[in-house]
């Protein structure tokens, strides 16, 4: 028996690891990686779509708060409590259009990169908190949801322009750590629900941020400043 | 003393606020700032509400934080936004980032802190109407008119760098109308507009609103008349298609009305009678019976119209009643001036084409209702012997005394006009036909018979192959043979027996011309030396051919001797029902079609011993 296991044996761990190294090299392929000429996706059409997606997420983002607002914080002042709380306020994002048009295409592309990825993470908790709510409201989980998911894409998206655009760039490692789960959780219902009002609060602001510089990214890059 | 200062204070103090309250002055109201908005996010205006102003002069001031800062600004242009607003500019505007904003207001009597409010620029956008609306209405060739306007964004607003995203909506209804038609124009700046009431004066009006905003408010209405040129065209077209039509119709009513007769009688044809080609009655009131036969057997008439007039139905003949001579009225000429009956040869059949509506039953003097047909064996000429035939007309024959058609059963008879100048006027002709029903009748008393379908006993070999004997008793002999031969008790008017049609003459041999469906033959009549000829003069080309029937086979079929001798080969016809000799059909429907002019009717194919098909016949029949 032994004999006529150790062959096999063998083979089986030859073939593991074989497969190992194979995973660890497939990475996916961007589309178009820069240079290649024969591509079909252009760069203008990159940019329209992450623009489409850009838009859709904030107006979730802002029906999400209106709603949450209407129905739980409605009255309470949250909003002057809710003040420099954004865990992305320590990226340097521009705050006017001259600050705007100072930042460089490359900065630019990665700061917007750096944002997305900083809402995965709060993204997904909070689906996941409402989600185990009491009475979770169906229209605010929807739109969750939908915001992570579309997050996510728009994020793919951005990596592939900025491949495109500047290929040199190595991937870029930087984004705000979030760390509100723990007051998504807290007992008492105020802490609470101001925690999930500051969530939802900062998130349609930063995605009106991504969308508004995405804009004009787009008519800078693709249009030449002529839109 | 010390009480004295405090009463006095006192006193004072009291004298001041009663001095204030008579006056009506007050601290001024609180203030609040209702409405703040950006234009472009690039700046930024505040208005406040000022509250009562307690009967003083107020004063207001505003002043705000940002969002992360601790520093307390004032309003920095109380002046552009009108009275009682703050102007933000460019470079005290800040997006994405709340703004603290509180107003005081301050009078001598103190001041008031309104409530603070958190703005965000990001939030209040709402841009200026569009400016420059021009409404145009555009006319292209051959197609409806629409309105194009046009307009221009709202000034400040930057557009090129992206940083503003402008999206455009449009109103417009007619002047009087109530309700108002939008459409959504997207990021355009012009649109078009093609549902349009011609005629009507519209309102138009546009504005526009950010990505992510406010809508501004509608833009100044813009007045425009649509013109209504193109319902005068519609009815220009209308008028003209309503003469066409009218044209059209009166075109077709004329024409109806000029042929309506035709084309009634093409569609309803008038029922035929029975014909005897070439029965002269007056030939027969003179008594001149071969003369007679020969204008029954020889007549070469060109139709005057149908072909088929040429061909008599089967008739068929009760022995219950008496045999009448009938002659029936077929088509008649008109120059005979008989009474014009439009008989369709086609559907002359059996007695009731003795009972057409002619005026044989007026005219016809024998009791009988149904005037009988004078009916004699076929016979079938020998081409070697073409001058002794009696043609034999089992056939009705017309007043007028046309042609005979030789039948061999419900074959149709076509009658052509007489054309021997000495025919007599159908009348008397009437009147002879009556006779000869007396004749008919009287030798025997008994019911003539017609032929039935006459090929069964009329094609008897024996008789007719006897067409060579002269003189009456070969004809005698042939008639009674073949008359013995007949299912009935068939009394053949034989040109022996009675006078009229007592004759010498020799045998004729007369060409078939057409074989109708039940095999009765038809036989043109036979041209050249019989003074009843037909007018019209035959052609040489137009020689017919006789076939000697050499016998009779049993299903009634003849079997012919080819005449290889002249130039046409007349094919001599079985009677037979459904007898299936060959037969050349083409040359029979030519022959129907042209008569006068038919060579051949049928051609005899090759070979010793021919036979006839009556197919072929029964295809011109049809």
């Amino acid at each position: 028996m032994n004999i006529e296991a150790s062959p096999w044996k063998g083979s089986l761990l030859l073939l593991l690891v074989s497969n190992l190294l194979l995973w660890q090299s497939v990475t996916p392929l961007p589309v178009c990686p820069g240079g290649a000429v024969r591509c079909q996706v252009t760069l203008r059409d990159l940019f329209d779509r992450a623009v489409v997606l850009s838009h859709y997420i904030h107006n979730l983002s802002s029906e999400m708060f209106s709603e949450f607002d209407k129905r739980y914080t409605q009255g309470r002042g949250f909003i002057s409590k809710a003040l420099n709380s954004c865990h992305t306020s320590s990226l340097a994002t521009p705050e006017d259009k001259e600050q705007a048009q100072q930042i460089s295409q490359k900065d630019f592309l990665s700061l917007i990169v750096s944002i997305l990825r900083s809402w995965n993470e709060p993204l997904y908790h909070l689906v996941t908190e409402v989600r185990g709510m009491q009475e979770a409201p169906e229209a605010i989980l929807s739109k969750a949801i939908e915001i992570e998911e579309q997050s996510k894409r728009l994020l793919e998206g951005m990596e592939l322009i900025l491949s495109q655009v500047h290929p040199e760039t190595r991937e870029n490692a930087v984004y705000s750590v979030w760390s509100g789960l723990p007051s998504l959780q807290m007992a008492d219902e105020e802490s609470r629900l101001f925690a999930y009002y500051n969530l939802l609060h900062c998130l349609r602001r930063d995605s009106h941020k991504i969308d508004n510089y995405l804009k004009l990214l787009k008519c800078r890059i693709v249009h030449d400043n002529n839109c | 003393m010390k009480e004295n200062v405090a009463s006095a204070t006192v006193f004072t103090l009291l004298l001041f606020f009663n001095t204030c309250l008579l006056n009506g002055q007050s601290p001024p109201g609180k203030p609040e700032i209702f409405k703040c908005r950006s234009p472009n996010k690039e700046t930024f205006t505040c208005w406040w509400r000022p509250g009562a102003d307690g009967g003083l002069p107020t004063n207001y001031s505003l002043a705000y934080h940002k969002e992360g800062e601790k520093f307390i600004h004032e309003c920095p242009d109380y002046v552009t936004g009108g009275p009682n607003s703050c102007h933000f500019g460019k470079q005290y505007t800040s997006m994405w980032r709340t703004y603290i904003i509180t107003v005081n207001a301050t009078n001598e009597m103190g001041s008031t802190l309104s409530d603070e409010i958190y703005v965000d620029v990001t939030y209040i956008v709402e841009p200026d109407p569009p400016l420059n609306v021009v409404v145009e209405v555009k006319q292209p060739e051959d197609k409806k008119p629409y309105l194009w306007i046009k307009w221009s964004p709202p000034t400040l607003i930057d557009l090129k760098t992206g940083w503003f995203t402008l999206l455009y909506e449009i109103q417009l209804k007619p002047e009087n109308a109530e309700e108002w038609e939008t459409h959504f124009a997207g990021q355009q700046t012009d649109f078009k507009v093609l549902s349009l009431h011609p005629g009507q004066k519209y309102l138009v009006q546009v504005r526009c609103k950010p990505d992510h905003g406010y809508w501004s408010s509608w833009s100044p209405g813009y007045s425009i008349q649509i013109p209504s040129e193109f319902t005068m065209k519609d009815t220009t077209m209308w008028i003209s298609v309503a003469v066409l039509s009218a044209v059209i119709c009166l075109i077709i009513v004329w024409a109806v009305a000029l042929k309506g007769y035709s084309m009634a009688t093409c569609i309803f044809p008038p029922v035929p009678g029975p014909k005897i080609k070439g029965f002269d009655a007056h030939l027969l009131e003179k008594g001149k019976s071969e003369e007679l036969l020969s204008a029954l057997g020889c007549q070469d008439f060109p139709p005057t119209s149908d072909y088929e007039d040429l061909l008599v139905e089967y008739l068929e003949v009760d022995d219950s009643e008496d045999q009448h001579l009938m002659s029936v009225h077929s088509k008649e000429h008109p120059s005979q001036g008989m009474k014009p009956t439009y008989l369709d040869p086609d559907t002359d059949s059996g007695r009731g084409s003795c009972d057409s509506p002619s005026l044989l039953s007026e005219k016809c003097e024998e009791p009988q209702a149904s005037p009988s047909t004078f009916c004699a064996p076929e016979v079938i000429e020998k081409p070697e012997n073409p001058e002794t035939t009696h043609t034999w007309d089992p056939q009705c024959r017309s007043m007028e005394g046309k042609t005979p058609c030789f039948h061999a059963g419900g074959s149709k008879c076509s009658t052509w006009p007489l054309p021997q100048p000495s025919q007599h006027n159908p009348r008397s002709s009437y009147h002879n036909i009556g006779d000869v029903c007396e004749l008919a009748v009287r030798p025997t008393g008994a019911p003539a018979t017609l032929l039935d379908k006459a090929g069964k006993d009329a094609l008897k070999s024996s008789q007719i192959s006897k067409p060579r004997e002269e003189g009456k008793a070969a004809q005698q002999r042939e008639v009674e043979s073949f008359h013995s031969k007949t299912d009935k008790d068939t009394h053949w008017l034989l040109p022996q027996e009675k006078t009229p049609f007592g004759s010498t003459k020799p045998v004729d041999y007369v060409e078939i011309h057409k074989v109708n469906k039940d095999g009765a033959l038809s036989l043109l009549p036979k041209q050249g030396n019989n003074s009843n000829q037909p007018e019209k003069p035959r052609d040489p080309e137009n020689s017919k051919e006789y076939a000697k029937v050499s016998r009779v086979m049993d299903n009634n079929i003849l079997v012919l001797v080819p005449d290889l001798h002249t130039k046409n080969v007349a094919c001599s016809e079985e009677s037979a029902k459904e007898a299936p000799p060959s037969l050349e059909q083409n040359q029979a429907e030519k022959g129907l079609a042209d008569f006068p002019a038919t060579p051949s009717n049928c051609r005899l194919q090759l070979g010793g011993l021919e036979y006839l098909d009556p197919a072929c016949f029964t295809h011109s029949f049809h």
